[in-house]
């Protein structure tokens, strides 16, 4: 039995899907990269666009109409919409919540399918070695006075479901899931629920292990990443306290390894934070610190609970003790209401803190988010014209900074082959990406050592110094 | 983690035809001044974000509901009586008063509509609040239960008609009744009202770490 999995979105989306193939994997399925060959077909869904849902209205109806020539099982989970679930539930067959996660296979079996996990009670790997057999249906219903009917354990969140690793050498770690901040425009508090941390015992575990197995690079991930911690009121370690641990622990193994975080609030950032990443050689010097716009008024309206006079107090603290750090932020423009005078206080911004890179998006009003019930006046022309100028003001910025790094050794992570023949690539500590002319794939997943000799905005090429052995 | 509890209606009270108090068991819930819940029917598709109305002493929870036509919960909310049970989930928020300034500070507290809700909380759970309350409505009716507020402290600023404190909008008593600049302002409702406000108390000197701001849809 095969099964195709499309996933939209962020990285915590590319999180939770691991949790899900992993799930998958245990119930003895194969994956396939071609849809067409799947038995089961899901999605992991996003919903921070309405372009991003929309691609699951376009998916599911073209599995449905396949669903006329071959028996063919779909699913949804991820980030979803009340409006767009109830829709959902007509042309999906099974939709869960990622909490919900540790019932899958028992809601698939509900379609006939049996396999080891999906008659088996409990999904954790030694428990399947031992209870092959199928549960009789005196167990299943608890006539025999036993233990009760279902054993299925349910998850309370998805982190408590092993990942299925896609990469040998990078992970990213959900360590936060949910938001409180409830940002005018943002649809996230109503998909994925209030802020929740992970408990430290459990990161940390799963750290050591990535580090022990030779991970390069680990993302710690959070719709609130930097909130991590508050929930708790006090019985867990902070996001300060927690990066301090996994510092230590990463500076300690002699590895190279970069430790990285996102997506942080500037509300909830502390100095702490950044004189933790100061600290440790291993918390890496790429801080993205989400803007949204640089007026004061827009910021109200979106209801970011900060000033720009606040995020100047964080960026003060990022160019003050991290010297060398990547600023990587994410924009929105053309908000409802957006004047001409907020969007040039937007472009100042970019040019004020001289971001390295910044995610430009055009305003989508979200169903269920408070701006959806707000008037939309600004022009989708307008917007695309904004967004044009400002990726246009991030590029000259960023061709700022790229040109003095010519004639600079860069380290390299070697994700893959580049779309350009003959090269690798990868990215710095920073996050930027860079190139060198190599077919040796077996530096795949290693640090390299690059000198630079040309750069574009956001993009370097170079030659290969050295190969790292770590 | 999120927890969507199902809380009793104790209480029902009829402010005007479309505005109204629900008092719901409070089954332990714990919140600080000014956050705020989500509320829907029992259904959980649609909820709606509330700010409590009441104080954290009291062993209920309150919320102020104005119905909007052909809104998805709140003619849901309006039709519900003592003994139905609504959905309610973990209060958040930041919407408060630091604790080193409730007993120091001079506080204006500045709402249209629905917006009062954080304030009568504040107003509630700070006995010795230095305050004054404006109250932005557009008819007299909408003076929500202002005999709860310590008089002279709360100002109704009515736009469309006689019988509040002041004829017309917020924006135009502050203009005639400038703030003390070291005045900690808050400020609740609709955003147009907000940015208004927040731009002629700028303008009276009163610095921008000094506004605080709640928006509401």
């Amino acid at each position: 039995m095969k099964y195709h999995l499309v996933i939209l979105g962020c990285q915590m989306n590319y999180a939770d899907a691991e949790r899900v193939q992993s799930i998958m994997a245990k119930m003895g399925y194969e994956w396939t990269d071609v849809e067409e060959e799947a038995n089961v077909i899901g999605i992991i869904a996003c919903s921070v666009r309405q372009k991003a849902i929309d691609k699951v209205y376009y998916q599911i109806s073209k599995w449905n109409k396949w669903k006329n020539k071959k028996n063919l099982i779909t699913f949804a989970s991820g980030c979803i919409l009340p409006q767009d679930r109830e829709r959902f539930l007509k042309l999906f067959d099974i939709i869960f919540d990622m909490k919900e996660l540790a019932m899958f296979p028992a809601m698939l079996s509900q379609y006939g399918v049996t396999t080891p996990v999906s008659n088996s009670p409990i999904i954790y790997d030694e428990e399947i070695l031992k209870r092959a057999q199928p549960a009789t249906p005196a167990e299943k219903l608890g006539f025999t006075g036993n233990s009760q009917i279902s054993m299925v354990k349910a998850a309370p969140q998805a982190w408590e479901v092993e990942p299925l690793y896609n990469s040998s050498f990078e992970a990213f770690i959900p360590i936060q899931n949910g938001c409180n901040k409830f940002c005018t425009f943002c649809a996230v508090p109503y998909t994925r629920g209030r802020e929740v941390s992970r408990p430290s015992v459990d990161i940390i575990d799963e750290v050591e292990k990535l580090i022990a197995h030779d991970y390069k690079s680990i993302t710690l991930l959070g719709q609130n990443v930097n909130s991590y911690g508050l929930d708790k009121k006090g019985e867990e370690l902070s996001f300060a306290q927690l990066l301090e641990k996994i510092g230590e622990i990463a500076d300690n193994s002699g590895k190279e390894v970069w430790i990285y975080f996102t997506s942080p609030h500037p509300r909830d950032m502390t100095r702490d934070v950044i004189e933790t990443i100061a600290k440790y050689r291993s918390l890496a010097k790429q801080i993205h610190l989400p803007v949204q716009s640089g007026d004061d008024k827009v910021l109200i309206k979106m209801n970011r609970k900060h000033s720009m006079e606040r995020y100047d107090e964080v960026v003060g603290w990022v160019r003050e003790l991290l010297p060398t750090a990547t600023l990587f932020t994410d924009i929105i423009v053309g908000f409802t209401g957006e004047t001409d005078e907020q969007f040039e206080n937007t472009r100042a911004t970019v040019r004020k803190y001289r971001y390295n890179m910044a995610y430009v998006a055009m305003y989508s009003p979200r169903p269920g988010a408070a701006s959806y019930a707000w008037e939309e006046d600004i022009d989708h022309e307008i917007k695309k014209e904004r967004h044009a100028i400002l990726t246009e003001d991030l590029n000259e910025v960023a061709a700022e900074l790229t040109k003095d790094l010519v004639g600079e050794t860069m380290r390299l992570l070697v994700r893959g082959k580049d779309r350009k023949e003959g090269y690798l690539s990868g990215h710095t500590e920073g996050r930027l990406v860079g190139r060198f002319a190599s077919d040796d794939e077996s530096l795949i997943g290693t640090f390299v050592d690059v000198k630079v000799t040309s750069v574009r905005p956001f993009s370097m090429e170079g030659e290969l110094v050295k190969e790292v052995v770590s | 983690m999120q927890k969507f509890n199902l809380h009793k209606i104790l209480e029902k009270r009829m402010l005007t035809d479309s505005a109204f108090i629900l008092r719901f068991e409070r089954n332990g819930m714990e919140f600080e001044p000014g956050q705020h819940i989500q509320v829907g029917p029992p259904n959980g598709i649609n909820v709606r974000e509330y700010s409590i109305y009441n104080s954290p002493d009291e062993d209920y929870i309150e919320i102020l509901v104005k119905e909007v036509k052909d809104g998805l919960v709140t003619p849901a909310l309006k039709k519900m009586d003592v003994g139905d049970s609504v959905i309610i989930n973990d209060a958040v928020g930041f919407f408060s008063l630091k604790k080193e300034d409730i007993d120091n500070k001079k506080f204006l507290f500045v709402s249209s509509g629905t917006g009062i809700s954080p304030f009568h909380c504040f107003v509630k759970s700070y006995p010795n609040l230095d305050y004054t309350l404006l109250h932005g409505v557009r008819t007299a009716e909408e003076q929500y239960e202002r005999e709860k507020y310590e008089k002279g402290k709360y100002i109704s600023c009515v736009s469309r008609e006689d019988g509040g404190d002041f004829k017309g909008r917020v924006t135009e008593w502050l203009e005639k009744n400038p703030v003390n600049s070291d005045t900690l302002c808050y400020l609740c409702g609709n955003c147009d009202m907000i940015y208004d406000v927040y731009d002629i108390l700028e303008k009276q000197g009163v610095k921008s770490s000094q506004i605080f701001t709640e928006v509401y849809f």
